[in-house]
C-alpha cells in the first residue's frame, strides 16, 4: 500500500509528490489539533471557557483542511 | 472536411455535449467536428441526463470506437441532477459492457464548465489516445441462436445486406 | 441591457468557478453547496436558539440580565450565545450567495420560479429575524432599533399607526414589547421552515448539507470567531434616554444605517422596490426559449403503449415533474400491459431538459423536438466516413 508517512516518497512520480507534500502539511494539522484538545482541556480546567470554544473552532478548522488536503494528495476520494 | 475515418492513433470517437457545460462553439465545425481532434465528432443534447445508456451502445455499434458524454461539474449540472446520473448509467453500463465482452472504457463521462475548452480539449484527447490503444474489436460478432456458427457483424444502417453462407466450424469470440 | 448584464454577470461567476475549482476539488466548491450552507448554518441556530431560549425573560426588567446571565453564568452559554450571533451572520452570508449565485446561472426560469418566490420571502423573513435577534438582548442598540422601525413603519400612510402599535404591542414602548419581538422571532424561524417546504416541493434530492469539508470549515470559524471576539451586550437600555450611535453588524442592520442619509418613507418605498423587483425577476427576459437562444425540446411525453410504470422517470425527475398514478389502461408492449402504474408529466414543472427520456429502459418518453430517432440519426451521421 501506499507508504504515508509524512514525507516519504520512495516510489518516484508526480502522485507520491503529492502524497508527500499534502502528508507533511496533514501530519502538522494532526498536530496543531492535538494541540488544541490540550488547550480545551485547559479551558476547562482554568474556567477560561472562551479560550477553549475557540480550540474547538480550530480543531474543526484543522480538521476541514485534513480532509481537502486528504484528498488532495491521493489519500481519499473517487 | 476532415473525415472521421479510423486511422492508427485516430480512433473514431462521438461525444455527448450538453447545452449547458463546457462552451465548444469555437473548438468544433459546423458538423461537430473538434478542430484539434478532427476524430471527434460532437452532438448537443439538452442536459447529459438526456442521454440513454442505449445510445452510448448504439453508437459502439454503429461505428464509433469510443463514445463520451461531457456534463457540466458534479456538483454544479444546469438541471441539478444530470451529470451524477450519466455517470451512475455510465457505471451501470460498463458493467453491463463486461459481461457482453465490450472493452468497458469505451464509454465515458466527463465534466466540464462553461469555461473549461482548453481542459475539455485535452480531457477528450486522452480519452481518443486511451480509446486507440484499446484491445479487439469493439463489439464482438454475434452469435447465432444456440451458440454455434458465427454471422457477419452487424452492418451501419443503409447498406446492402450482403449473403454469405455460414461456415460450419469457424465460431468466433469467446 | 439587462440581458447583457446578466450575461457576463454569468460569465464573471463561472469564470470564479474555474479559480476555485483549481484549488478545491470540483465536487468541493462551495459556491455549488450554497443552499446546503444556508441549511447548516440554520440548523446551528435553531439549536442554539432552543439553548437561549430556556435562559432568556421577555421583560423591560429581566432580559438584559438574563442575557447576561448566560453569558457569565451558564455553563458554555457565551460559547453558545457567539455561535447563535455568528452563525446569523453566516446564514446571512450563505443565503446572499445563494441568492446572487442562482440569479446569475439562470436557475429560476420558466418552471423553476417558484423556489425563486419562496426564497425572495425566505430572504425577507431571515432580515426580520435578524432585526427581532437584536432587540431581544434589550440594549441601547435594541432600543434604537425599535425606535427607528417604529418611526419607520409610523411612516406609512394610512395604516402607519396601527403598523407601529402593532410592532411595539401597545402604541406606546410597553412591557409588552419583548414578548412580542420573542413571538416574532421564534414564529419567523417556524414560518422559515414552511417556507423552506415550499422551497423544496419542486426539488428531487435537494442538497441541504453540504461536503464534510465545509461543514467542519463552517462550523470551526463559528467557533474560533466565538472565542476570539466573544458577543457582548451593549449598555443596558434606559427608556429616559436615547441612544444615539449604534454598533452596526452590516449584515442585518444596514436599513437602519440608511435611515442616516434618508427619511423613512424613502427607505421604505426603496425596499418595497427592492422586493417587488425580486419577486419579478424570474419573469423579466421573454418567456419563449427561442428569444432567449435556448434550445426547445418541447415538454417530455409518456409514450403509453410503452411505459412500465417502473418509476425510474418519476425518481430521476430533478424537478418532482412526474407523477406516478394507477394505470387506466394496460399498455401495448407485453411489459406494459401488466403495469400498475403509469407515469404522468405535470407541464407546469417540465423544464425540457429530458433526463426522463435518459432514466427511461422501455423508450415511454421522448422529448418531443429531439427524438431518439433523432438522436440516432446524429449518430450515424457522426459514424459516417
Amino acid at each position: 500500500m501506499n507508504d504515508r508517512a509524512g514525507g516519504g516518497g520512495a516510489a518516484g512520480g508526480s502522485s507520491s509528490d503529492a502524497e508527500a507534500r499534502y502528508g507533511g502539511w496533514i501530519i502538522i494539522l494532526a498536530l496543531v489539533s492535538l494541540a488544541a484538545v490540550v488547550v480545551i482541556a485547559w479551558g476547562e480546567v482554568a474556567g477560561q471557557r472562551l479560550v477553549g470554544g475557540a480550540a474547538v473552532g480550530v480543531i474543526l478548522l484543522a480538521y476541514s483542511f485534513i480532509l481537502l488536503f486528504l484528498r488532495k494528495g491521493g489519500f481519499t476520494g473517487v | 472536411m476532415p473525415e472521421l475515418a479510423p486511422q492508427p492513433g485516430r480512433p473514431r470517437i462521438v461525444g455527448f455535449l450538453c447545452d449547458f457545460s463546457v462552451d465548444a462553439s469555437s473548438l468544433i465545425e459546423a458538423d461537430g467536428t473538434m478542430r484539434d481532434a478532427p476524430n471527434v465528432k460532437l452532438i448537443k443534447v439538452p442536459c447529459s441526463g438526456f442521454v440513454r445508456p442505449s445510445w452510448l451502445e448504439f453508437a459502439l455499434r454503429n461505428g464509433a470506437e469510443g463514445v463520451f458524454v461531457c456534463g457540466c461539474p458534479l456538483g454544479d449540472c444546469f438541471n441539478r441532477l444530470g451529470n451524477n446520473l450519466i455517470g451512475d448509467r455510465v457505471v451501470q453500463l460498463r458493467r453491463r459492457f463486461e459481461r457482453q465482452k465490450i472493452h468497458p472504457e469505451r464509454i465515458s463521462a466527463i465534466y466540464y464548465g462553461l469555461h473549461d475548452q482548453a481542459s475539455f480539449v485535452a480531457g477528450v484527447k486522452a480519452f481518443s489516445d486511451h480509446v486507440a490503444q484499446l484491445p479487439g474489436p469493439v463489439v464482438p460478432a454475434p452469435r447465432a441462436p444456440g451458440g454455434g456458427v458465427a454471422r457477419p457483424p452487424a452492418r451501419p444502417a443503409g447498406q446492402p445486406a450482403e449473403q454469405t453462407p455460414p461456415a460450419p466450424e469457424a465460431q468466433e469470440g469467446s | 441591457m439587462y440581458s447583457r448584464a446578466l450575461a457576463r454577470l454569468l460569465d464573471w461567476t463561472l469564470r470564479l468557478d474555474v479559480a476555485i475549482n483549481r484549488v478545491y476539488p470540483e465536487d468541493f466548491n462551495p459556491l455549488y453547496y450554497t443552499g446546503g450552507l444556508s441549511n447548516l448554518f440554520l440548523t446551528v441556530l435553531v439549536l442554539s436558539g432552543i439553548f437561549l431560549f430556556l435562559y432568556y425573560v421577555p421583560s423591560f426588567n429581566d432580559a438584559y440580565i438574563s442575557v447576561q446571565f448566560i453569558t457569565a453564568t451558564v455553563p458554555y452559554g457565551v460559547i453558545i450565545r457567539g455561535v447563535h450571533r455568528y452563525a446569523a451572520d453566516g446564514f446571512m452570508i450563505a443565503v446572499l450567495l445563494h441568492f446572487f449565485r442562482n440569479w446569475f446561472t439562470d436557475r429560476f426560469r420558466f418552471s423553476r420560479d417558484e423556489p425563486w418566490i419562496s426564497g425572495m420571502m425566505l430572504l425577507l423573513f431571515t432580515g426580520f429575524l435578524g432585526v427581532t435577534g437584536y432587540v431581544l438582548v434589550w440594549d441601547e442598540r435594541s432600543q434604537l432599533i425599535v425606535a427607528l422601525t417604529g418611526r419607520t413603519l409610523g411612516a406609512v400612510p394610512w395604516v402607519g399607526g396601527w403598523l407601529q402599535s402593532e410592532w411595539q404591542g401597545s402604541a406606546g414602548i410597553s412591557n409588552l414589547l419583548l414578548p412580542r419581538m420573542l413571538y416574532l422571532h421564534v414564529g419567523l424561524a417556524v414560518l422559515l421552515y414552511i417556507l423552506l417546504w415550499w422551497h423544496y416541493v419542486r426539488i428531487r434530492h435537494p442538497k441541504v448539507w453540504p461536503p464534510a469539508v465545509w461543514t467542519l470549515f463552517s462550523l470551526g470559524l463559528v467557533f474560533l470567531l466565538t472565542g476570539l471576539l466573544p458577543a457582548t451586550s451593549q449598555p443596558v437600555a434606559r427608556p429616559e434616554t436615547v441612544p444615539q450611535t449604534l454598533t452596526v453588524d452590516w449584515l442585518f442592520l444596514l436599513p437602519y444605517v440608511a435611515l442616516k442619509v434618508m427619511s423613512p418613507i424613502v427607505l421604505l418605498a426603496l425596499a418595497v422596490v427592492i422586493v417587488v423587483y425580486g419577486l419579478y425577476i424570474p419573469y423579466q427576459l421573454p418567456e419563449t426559449t427561442h428569444a432567449l437562444g435556448i434550445r426547445d425540446s418541447g415538454i417530455a411525453q409518456v409514450i403509453d403503449a410503452n411505459c412500465t410504470g417502473c418509476e425510474l422517470c418519476y425518481y430521476d425527475c430533478p424537478y418532482n415533474a412526474i407523477v406516478m398514478t394507477p394505470s387506466p389502461h394496460p399498455g401495448v408492449t407485453k411489459a406494459a400491459q401488466a403495469r400498475k402504474l403509469y407515469a404522468v408529466v405535470l407541464e407546469s414543472r417540465c423544464v425540457e431538459c429530458g433526463i426522463c427520456v435518459g432514466a427511461c429502459p422501455f423508450e415511454a418518453l421522448e422529448l418531443p423536438r429531439m427524438l431518439e430517432r433523432d438522436v440516432q440519426e446524429k449518430v450515424v451521421a457522426a459514424c459516417r466516413s
